[in-house]
């Protein structure tokens, strides 16, 4: 049970996907205007990332090596599949906003990635910890970085049709934010609070063994 | 030859579809009814007096319309009054934005003035493109517009500033629904 928690929150904080490996950032970047699509995005990647980890780790034995990565995206581009189904069906708001890039999971390389390196190496049960770590890492990071841009870049924060905050009228928000170079100029201030965490650890850690 | 490869990647692409065979079935008719409603009530927000709207499906008229507005016509729909008389036009389609596509309805009364356009679905920059639907003056400009002479009255309305490829695209829209009423559906009447 331990070593579950320890792959669980390895995926969360020093092997976070977006913020360590950086894998995966591409929809995280263009999705990430709003908080309520870059949630929905959040849980279908989890959601996927569990799943096709379940299914890689529990056949693993009988997935030929030399066939294994178009076996991963079959059984990747199936569960996005059935995500893009349901979502169009259930939640057709959120669908029409987040259009292409439910699809594009299929090509998300932090699922292959985790699917690759550890679901066709581990068993199901370390491998669920690793999908659901790694994706509710994925949806933090994406929510912190749709929350930021959302204040400051529209004004307000509106999350499943509630007005949660808006900032005073005179903030005149400006649409850099919004737009394509605010998201790489807000990732970038999340990487660098993220590498000065770490760097106060390592440093602590020495003061300790010193 | 390796027949234990070829046999683990057909079993896995065998399983996948069948599994989203499933799904499918499940969902299939949830989609299209969604769409349908999704579209019903953009024709409503446009014809409001309408109790009935039916898709045009005369392939002269559909073929003639799609001529007019290459690309962006998609669907006529007849706006029908509670005794079934006509009282309008509801044209679907769909101009190109700053993010693709957009899925508009452009609603026509019978003199061919515009009562209204509303928007389905967009791919537009959140909270900057999509203020052509957020900012509510900027539809409602819509209403009242002629369908002959449109071109020059859409250059007299006012555009969503920092949002004037998304505005443009609306403008389109409205233009094409405008032209297709004008050449086409005026002269195809109540039947």
């Amino acid at each position: 049970m331990s070593k579950w928690i320890e792959v669980f929150r390895s995926g969360i904080t020093f092997e976070n996907p977006l913020m360590r490996l950086m894998i995966g950032l591409c929809s995280v970047l263009a999705v990430s205007t709003r908080i309520e699509y870059s949630f929905f995005l959040g849980v279908a990647v989890i959601f996927v990332g569990v799943m096709s980890n379940v299914v890689v780790s529990a056949f693993r034995k009988l997935i030929p090596s030399e066939v294994r990565i178009p076996i991963f995206i079959v059984v990747i581009a199936s569960f996005v599949t059935i995500v893009d189904l349901v979502m169009h069906g259930f939640l057709p708001g959120v669908y029409a906003v987040l259009g292409i890039w439910i699809p594009l999971i299929v090509v998300n390389c932090m699922i292959l990635g985790r699917a690759e390196a550890f679901a066709y190496n581990n068993g199901v049960w370390l491998s669920i910890a690793d999908g659901l770590g790694k994706g509710v890492g994925f949806l933090i990071v994406i929510c912190m970085l749709a929350a930021i841009r959302e204040v400051f870049g529209a004004g307000n924060l509106v999350f499943l049709g509630v007005h949660v905050l808006s900032l005073p009228a005179w903030y005149q928000p400006p649409s850099l934010l919004v737009l394509f170079p605010g998201a790489f100029l807000v990732f970038g201030m999340l990487m660098a609070g993220a590498n000065a965490l770490e760097l106060r650890k390592r440093d602590r850690g020495k003061g300790v063994s010193a | 030859m390796r027949f234990d490869l070829m046999i683990a990647v057909v079993v896995t692409c065998a399983v996948a579809a069948l599994g989203l065979a499933g799904t499918y079935a499940v969902t299939a008719e949830r989609i299209v009814e969604q769409q349908r409603l999704a579209e019903a009530r953009s024709l409503k927000s446009v014809l409001p007096d309408a109790s009935e709207f039916q898709q045009v499906e005369d392939a002269k008229i559909l073929q003639s319309a799609e001529a007019e507005a290459e690309g962006v016509f998609v669907s006529a729909f007849r706006a029908l009054a509670s005794d079934g008389a006509l009282i309008g036009w509801g044209v679907r389609v769909q101009p190109r934005g700053y993010g693709g596509p957009m899925q508009m309805v452009v609603g026509l009364d019978r003199n061919g003035k515009v009562t209204g356009a509303s928007i389905l679905s967009m791919n537009e920059t959140p909270g900057l493109g999509t203020r052509i639907q957020s900012d509510k003056w900027f539809l409602e400009q819509f209403a009242g517009v002629e369908a002959s002479g449109v071109d020059k009255q859409l250059k007299a309305l006012d555009v969503i500033a920092g949002a004037t490829k998304s505005s443009r695209g609306v403008n389109k829209g409205v233009a094409a629904a405008a032209h297709v009423y004008e050449k086409v559906l005026s002269k195809a009447g109540g039947e």
